[in-house]
C-alpha cells in the first residue's frame, strides 16, 4: 500500500494512460458537441503518447520520443482540419450537434 | 463542484493504481525473464531499465499524484462541461499535467514540445473557434435514442471492465527488487533531451520527419479551402474591386 502510494513507477504511468484514454472514449460516446469530440481525441492521443514515453523510457530506446513527436505533428495537423470542418459546417447548419449532422444518412 | 470534482477524480486515479499499479512489477519483472524464460521475447535486444523511472523519493510520489490529478481532473472537466471555455480551461489544465508527467518520464524536450503545441497553440485554436461558435450546447449529455444511449453504456462498462481486468491479473512488485533498483542510468542525465531526440530523430526517423512536412503542408492548405467561406457568401459580402472568386 505504502509502496504502491510512494514508489511510482511505469505502472503508474501506464495506468495514468489508460485512465485518460478511458475519459477520452468516454467523451467521444456521450458528447454530442463536435468540439468536445475533438478534444476528447485529442485526450486520446495524448494517452498513447504517454504510453510511447513510458515504454521508450522503460526499454532506454529513444524511438518512443521520436514517436511521440510525430504523434503530435499528427494531433496538431487533425485539431487544424477538424476545426476548419467544424467552422464550415456551422457556417453552414448553424449548430454542431453531430446527432443532428444526418444528411449524409440518406 | 470543481473542487468536488478534482477530488473525485484524485480519488478515481488513485483507486484505478491501488487495484492496478501493481502492473510496476511487469516492468521490473521483464529484465529477470528475457534471462531465463524464451516466453517473453523483447523486440529489441537491449534490455529494460530496472530503476524506478523518475519517482524515487516521496517527494517525486507526491508530484506525480498532484499531477496527476491535474491530468484526470482536467480531463474529467472536458467531458462535463457544459460551458465550452470551461471545457477548454479544463483541457488546458490536463495537458499542463501531462507535460509534467512526461518530465517525470526525462522525456524533457517532448514536455516543452507538449506545452508548446497542444497548450500554446492547439488550445488557442480551440479558444478562437468556440468565440466564433459562441453558441452554448443544449444538453451535454445525447438524449436522443434508448439504442444509442444503450450502446454507449455498454461500450464504456466493457473498456472499464477490460482495463480493470488486465491490471486485477498483474502481481505485485517485488519491494527487494524495487528498492534494490538503482535511481539514475549513467546516460540519464541526456536522456530525452534535444540533443538526444534530436540524433534520433535524424538517424532513423528523417523520412517520416520529412514526411510530416508534407503532412502539415496538406492540413494548412486543406484547413483554409475548407473554412474559408462559401463563394455564395462572397457575392453577399459585397463584391471586391478585383472581381475575385468570380
Amino acid at each position: 500500500m505504502a509502496d504502491l502510494l510512494f514508489n511510482v513507477g511505469y505502472g503508474h504511468f501506464l495506468v495514468l494512460a489508460a485512465v485518460l484514454f478511458l475519459i477520452g472514449v468516454g467523451g467521444v460516446l456521450i458528447r454530442r458537441n463536435a468540439l468536445i469530440i475533438l478534444m476528447s481525441v485529442e485526450l486520446m492521443l495524448n494517452a498513447a503518447n504517454m504510453t510511447l514515453l513510458t515504454f521508450s523510457r522503460m526499454w532506454g530506446d529513444l524511438s518512443g520520443h521520436t514517436f511521440a513527436l510525430m504523434v503530435i505533428a499528427v494531433a496538431a495537423a487533425e485539431a487544424s482540419v477538424g476545426l476548419a470542418i467544424v467552422v464550415a459546417v456551422f457556417r453552414g447548419r448553424k449548430n454542431v450537434d453531430v446527432d443532428r449532422l444526418t444528411t449524409l444518412r440518406h | 463542484m470543481r473542487l468536488l470534482i478534482i477530488i473525485t477524480s484524485a480519488i478515481l486515479a488513485w483507486g484505478a493504481a491501488e487495484t492496478i499499479a501493481p502492473s510496476l512489477a511487469v516492468a521490473d519483472a521483464i529484465p529477470a525473464q528475457v534471462g531465463g524464460n524464451a516466453r517473453v521475447k523483447p523486440i529489441s535486444t537491449r534490455t529494460p531499465h530496472s530503476d524506478r523511472v523518475a519517482s524515487s523519493g516521496t517527494g517525486m510520489a507526491l508530484l506525480f499524484w498532484a499531477f496527476a490529478a491535474a491530468t484526470v481532473g482536467g480531463a474529467l472537466f472536458v467531458i462535463t462541461r457544459r460551458n465550452l471555455i470551461a471545457a477548454v480551461m479544463g483541457m488546458v489544465g490536463s495537458f499542463l499535467g501531462i507535460a509534467a508527467v512526461y518530465m517525470m518520464l526525462y522525456a524533457h524536450f517532448l514536455s516543452v514540445v507538449q506545452m508548446l503545441v497542444y497548450a500554446g497553440a492547439i488550445m488557442v485554436l480551440f479558444v478562437f473557434v468556440v468565440m466564433i461558435l459562441n453558441r452554448p450546447e443544449d444538453e451535454p449529455v445525447a438524449p436522443t435514442g434508448r439504442a444509442g444511449q444503450a450502446i454507449g453504456a455498454i461500450a464504456i462498462v466493457y473498456l472499464v471492465g477490460r482495463l480493470i481486468m488486465l491490471l486485477w491479473k498483474v502481481q505485485p512488485p517485488d519491494p527487494t527488487k524495487a528498492l534494490a533498483a538503482p535511481g539514475l542510468t549513467p546516460e540519464g542525465h541526456e536522456w530525452g533531451t534535444v540533443k538526444a531526440v534530436g540524433t534520433d530523430l535524424f538517424n532513423g526517423g528523417l523520412f517520416p520527419f520529412e514526411a510530416i512536412s508534407i503532412l502539415l503542408l496538406v492540413a494548412v492548405v486543406g484547413a483554409i479551402a475548407i473554412a474559408r467561406p462559401l463563394h455564395d457568401d462572397q457575392d453577399n459580402e459585397g463584391n471586391t474591386p478585383d472581381g475575385e472568386g468570380h
